[in-house]
């Protein structure tokens, strides 16, 4: 036992100065029972993937305080926010009426049997993440606590900046 | 516990280390993973009947890792126990078992190509509704009935999707004697004929189980009416969409079984489910409503535990974030029930101020037993009534306040008696932030009830530092009335404290016995106190 607690500390130590990760290739479900890939919504602007559930209260917190900024930061970033409910089927039609009835500015997606919750090793909701135009994975936080969600912000506006930068050389 | 706490401390300070996953170079894939760990210290309360564990310990501890490489994708899950958490049933099998401390280790392979799939190793799925089939994990219910074995998938266009699996179920830490495959079909009319309004969609599904009758004479199967070893299960579904308006619905037939390990008699079993959904700008209505007659399908019929169910029967009903709302969840009776919920919500924004809404929301959830035998009466018996609504309200930037009001009614005895104990619970929650980086949230809830337990009294004060700290104290009262209730109070405080992707929380308290549900699944868990330790990381 403890000869494995070492090797998993080891594994993990090793992992200490690491890249992005990729977006997993799942398909869920959109609000009209229809399926999308996630990653056919990777390439135009960096998205922002907000886990959730409708039992999970911290979670409903953090996707309303986006969407009240949501207008202000899209006057500082080009991005997309997706909101992926967790909510399997004893609450997955209740998720559905919730999200539409708050009227999100976000592409609504539905995980219910957590395939893609699992494949982005999700172990606690809320968890959010920051993925750029190339699907890479720049930042992801856990937890949500009021002004938390500025973080995701600046590492949005940050990927425009570094974008923009990189097209100006380029030209 | 000295040294397990310490590498709880370690896999905490590494993890924290592990800011995104490994990349092998150019062309050699990527490694990615989580890690998860809950500890307990048990404390000896005289307070409490019921003592502290032997060793005053237990740890449950998640290590998972992925390799991803274009199409293709591995991975590995360790479950490790120093013992298991008391109340967690993974305990008692592997208390029986050569490894004590860890489960088998979970694995697969994958192959994800455009329009098709395959799998080979431990598999997640579920077929329609979930309610032939449902593979998944909990970790707070210390819950997995993954198969083992193969699937794979075919998409043609937008026409058709097509899946089968076969392999062995998991029961715990290890297999289950029995053997299990499917098949899922969904065919889209809409897309065939040409509908392009909305969606249409014809699904099917087919599991089996099959084991062998004779492995414990005492379990005396045949006695109890199983006539064969492979057990048949099948469903039809129709679902449509169209213009803010959606309907499901789905037809069951299981083949003679037993539907739970206690049953004297195999029956055959059948349920129907259908769920309408409509929508209109910031209003939405959901309703559900179900049947189940003998659905309970276990994944051994040797086996024990509430893991040992290869399909999944939730409790349609609402489930609470407060803890006074939720302290006599809904269990589900497979043998027999029916009934429904229906959810209403408006949300009503100003036009002047996006910061100053009113979020309205009513729900509405009722079963009674199925069949006349299941009551002393004869008669149909109320299971279960909940009427309830909540308000939300944000005021502007920095002041939300919510009010809740539930009316519920449940009966102890599964319908047996005609018996009903009603309780009316009251809550309000206000949330306050000071600036952009502090803020301070207050739960008071309150329930009412002449029967059972009496009147229960809760608070709770919840202070935030973002993006890093919260610290948080709860509070819960049993006051009793007329003779009635145990008078203990419940406490708890702690607080947590996130990097990242890394999360740990330190709480200490005296926690409740009841009644864990997550999904349809409710585990009891024994009362205890404790110090409780949680870490969270992923990379």
């Amino acid at each position: 036992m403890k000869r494995l607690f070492l090797m998993l500390i080891c594994a993990l130590m090793a992992s200490a100065s690491l890249s992005a990760q990729t977006l997993p290739d799942i398909r869920l479900e959109n609000g009209d029972s229809k399926e999308i890939a996630i990653r056919s919504l990777v390439g135009t602007k960096p998205l922002i993937i907000c886990f959730w559930s409708t039992t999970c209260k911290p979670c409903i917190q953090e996707l309303a305080a986006i969407n009240d900024q949501l207008a202000d930061w899209r006057t500082e970033a080009d991005f997309d926010v997706i909101a992926v409910s967790v909510d399997d089927v004893r609450t997955s039609a209740r998720a559905k009426a919730f999200a539409k009835a708050q009227g999100w500015d976000m592409i609504c997606l539905f995980d219910a049997n957590q395939q893609l919750k699992r494949a982005m090793n999700v172990s606690l909701t809320p968890h959010s993440f920051v993925v750029g135009k190339t699907g890479n994975i720049v930042y992801s936080h856990t937890g949500y606590t009021p002004g938390s969600e500025q973080a995701l912000l600046d590492k949005v506006i940050k990927l425009s900046g570094t974008a923009a930068k990189t097209a100006k050389t380029k030209r | 516990m000295k040294r397990h706490l310490l590498c709880a401390i370690a896999l905490f300070v590494a993890s924290a280390t592990a800011t995104a996953q490994i990349q092998l170079g150019e062309k050699g894939g990527s490694l990615s993973g989580s890690i998860e760990s809950n500890s307990i210290i048990y404390l000896n309360d005289k307070g409490l009947s019921t003592p502290a564990p032997e060793g005053y310990f237990g740890s449950n501890n998640y290590l998972k890792v992925d390799y991803t490489n274009g199409r293709f994708s591995a991975g590995l899950q360790f479950d490790i126990y120093s013992p298991a958490l008391q109340g967690y049933e993974i305990g008692e099998y592997l208390a029986g078992a050569k490894f004590k401390r860890i489960a088998y280790p979970m694995k697969y392979f994958k192959w994800q190509d455009k329009n098709y799939s395959v799998m080979l190793g431990d598999i997640f799925d579920q077929f329609g509704n979930g309610l032939i089939l449902r593979t998944f994990e909990d970790r707070q219910l210390g819950f997995n009935n993954s198969i083992e074995g193969l699937r794979a998938t075919y998409n043609f266009n937008r026409y058709l999707a097509i899946k089968v699996l076969y392999g062995r179920p998991r029961l715990y830490n290890t297999y289950a004697g029995s053997w299990s495959g499917g098949a899922d079909l969904s065919v889209s009319l809409g897309d065939i004929i040409g509908f392009k309004q909305g969606g249409l969609y014809l699904e099917a599904s087919y599991v089996n189980r099959y084991e062998g009758l004779y492995k414990q004479a005492d379990a005396d199967l045949v006695g109890r009416g199983m006539t064969s070893p492979l057990l048949n299960m099948a469903s039809g579904r129709l679902n449509f969409d169209i213009a803010g308006l959606t309907f499901r619905s789905e037809y069951v037939y299981k083949g003679k079984d037993l539907s739970t390990a206690a049953a004297s008699e195999a029956k055959r079993g059948q349920a129907a489910y259908a769920e309408l959904g409509y929508s209109y700008k910031r209003f939405s209505f959901s309703a559900t409503a179900r049947m189940l007659d003998n659905m309970g399908t276990l994944i051994s019929l040797y086996g024990t535990g509430t893991g040992n169910a290869l399909n999944y029967l939730p409790a349609l009903t609402r489930q609470y974030t407060y803890m006074l709302a939720n302290l006599n969840p809904y269990q589900v009776n497979a043998e027999g029930e029916f009934g429904g919920q229906a959810d209403v919500y408006y949300t009503y924004r100003s036009k002047s101020d996006r910061y100053r809404y009113w979020n309205f929301h009513a729900n509405y959830s009722t079963y009674y037993t199925l069949h006349k035998a299941q009551s002393k009466s004869g008669q149909r018996e109320r299971l279960w009534q909940d009427i309830n609504f909540d308000i939300e309200r944000q005021w502007s930037k920095r002041l939300k306040t919510t009010i809740l009001y539930s009316f519920q009614e449940w009966n102890p005895y599964h319908g047996y008696h005609h018996r009903t104990y009603v309780s009316n619970i009251f809550v309000a929650d206000v949330q306050y932030k000071f600036d952009r980086k502090k803020s301070l949230r207050v739960e008071a809830q309150y329930l009412l009830s002449g029967e059972y337990e009496g009147d229960w009294v809760a608070a709770l004060v919840e202070f935030n530092l973002a993006p890093h700290w919260s610290i948080y104290a709860s509070d819960m009262y049993n006051i009793g009335r007329d003779g009635l209730g145990t008078k203990k109070n419940y406490y708890n405080a702690g607080f947590s404290y996130t990097y990242n992707r890394t999360r740990i929380q330190l709480s200490y308290g005296r926690n409740r016995a009841g009644y864990i549900c997550s999904g349809g699944v409710c585990r009891y868990q024994p009362e205890y106190t404790g110090f409780n330790l949680a870490i969270t990381s992923s990379f």
